[in-house]
């Protein structure tokens, strides 16, 4: 199985894609290390209680639109598993952990399937919306919790899933976008 | 703000000990607790995970903050899953009284059930705090690959804990930087606009990133990353102390997975 990133026309080379070279392993621990240090701050979304938008989320589904599902994958598991260490909690909450690193994995599943686009601004539009969708997929995770904290699937839904999604689809739709039409023109220019 | 994992039980008899065993026990011990009902049983696994914890050597003052935050997060959920609300809890026996708003009939054995899941969430906690604080952030890498994690992965993740120090700085001249130029943390109460403002921090900070990163990608091709076989500097051994540690908590989970199977845990105790 092969895949090109959908970008519009960067010469990007054809490479398995659950394959783990020199640039996943690279791009994954810088992508990581920058969710961890920009994932220390947040904020409340006003009329809610515990609501918090982490803006650094919106670095998962752009490594994995960029760099690829495994790249992805370690950036939003190991990056959310960083954040906790340093918070100090450990494991406790490994299941968070794994479920933005599938946020990741599920962006570049999607944007590897999907041609490439010309025009910017609808290229910028299908980011937000493949980014919001991985994000969707991905977070489905957390209804681990219903056997992890004993949770039934209402709490999950309305206290765990919704509020996650609604946080970080926010940051997403934004942000993703954003960085990819930055990163557009310079990954055109290192011919990645 | 320390962007590091804080290594705070330098020199404890578990910082001494081969970090896989301190990513292994708790694994064990979330099989040995998954699904058990009755106090007593998970009482005496937290016996376990008490001297477990005690032996991590981790100064109280360091962790308060993270117990206080703990403790109150796993009270506050219990308490309105297992008590005020039905949504996790067991029933059976004398009502002793009814929460008003929600009509939930409290009972000794629905305060019993709520007690066990507390102490399990504590117990939990107690087997965890160590990963956090008794590992040296350098050894999570090769204890990963020795794990059987790819060691190309494993390498990633000791490569992560490299770039933190960096990225942190890169982050704070990114914000000088800016600042300079007349940008101020956002203060506004609408979602949106802060978000929107964060991108003259977010967007430099990780296109930087990448672009270095990419010098770092051309110095591992050209030394042959990825080789067949890989080395570490840090050799790993498992000891007779090792082994001792894992075996008891194999055989605690092996213990109360077989009562489990045998139905002695999945009633609620009531005294």
């Amino acid at each position: 199985m092969t895949y090109e990133p959908a970008n519009t026309g960067a010469a990007a080379p054809r490479e398995p894609i659950f394959a783990i070279s020199s640039r996943t392993v690279v791009f994954g621990a810088v992508g990581a290390a920058l969710y961890a240090v920009l994932g220390l701050f947040s904020f409340i979304i006003p009329g809610t209680q515990s609501v918090a938008v982490r803006p650094a989320f919106a670095l998962v589904p752009f490594f994995g639109k960029r760099f690829g599902v495994v790249a992805g994958f370690f950036v939003g598991f190991v990056g959310n598993a960083i954040i906790d260490l340093i918070s100090g909690y450990g494991l406790t909450f490994w299941n968070w952990s794994v479920a933005n690193g599938l946020v990741g994995a599920f962006a570049g599943l999607i944007f590897a399937y999907l041609p490439p686009i010309r025009g910017e601004a609808l290229r910028l539009v299908v980011t937000a919306l493949g980014s919001l969708a991985a994000t969707a997929l991905g977070l489905l995770f957390v209804i681990t919790d219903i056997w992890v904290q004993g949770i039934d699937f209402t709490t999950f839904l309305t206290l765990n899933y919704g509020p996650a999604l609604l946080a970080n689809g926010i940051a997403v739709v934004i942000l993703t976008p954003a960085l990819d039409a930055v990163w557009e023109p310079l990954s055109k220019r290192t011919g990645r | 703000m320390d962007v590091t994992p804080r290594y705070l039980g330098a020199g404890s008899f578990l910082s001494r000990r081969d970090p896989r065993v301190l990513l292994l026990v708790p694994v064990l011990y979330l099989v040995a607790v998954a699904g058990i009902d009755d106090l007593r049983a998970i009482l005496a696994c937290t016996v376990a995970a008490l001297v477990y914890y005690r032996a991590a050597g981790i100064p109280w003052r360091g962790v308060r903050a993270n117990w206080a935050f703990m403790l109150a997060f796993t009270t506050l959920l219990v308490v309105v899953n297992s008590v005020i609300t039905s949504t996790d809890t067991r029933a059976g026996g004398e009502v002793l009284f009814t929460v008003p708003l929600t009509g939930s009939d409290i009972t000794w054995a629905t305060l019993s059930y709520a007690a066990t899941v507390l102490v399990r969430y504590i117990s939990l906690a107690m087997v965890s705090f160590p990963v956090a604080f008794n590992i040296r952030p350098s050894d999570l890498g090769v204890a990963f690959a020795r794990l059987g994690l790819s060691q190309r992965l494993a390498y990633g993740v000791d490569l992560t804990f490299r770039f933190l120090p960096s990225t942190w700085a890169s982050f704070r001249e990114t914000i000088d930087a800016q600042r300079i130029r007349g940008y101020e943390h956002p203060r506004g109460r609408n979602p949106v606009k802060r978000l929107l403002a964060l991108k003259p921090v977010v967007i430099p900070v990780t296109v930087n990133a990448l672009i270095d990163a990419e010098d770092t990608v051309n110095a591992m091709d050209l030394r042959g990353f990825g080789g067949r076989t890989r080395t570490w500097m840090r050799e790993l051994a498992f000891d007779r102390v090792d082994y001792s540690i894992l075996a008891g908590f194999a055989a605690m989970a092996a213990v109360m997975v077989a009562a489990r199977f045998l139905g002695l845990t999945e009633s609620v105790w009531v005294p």
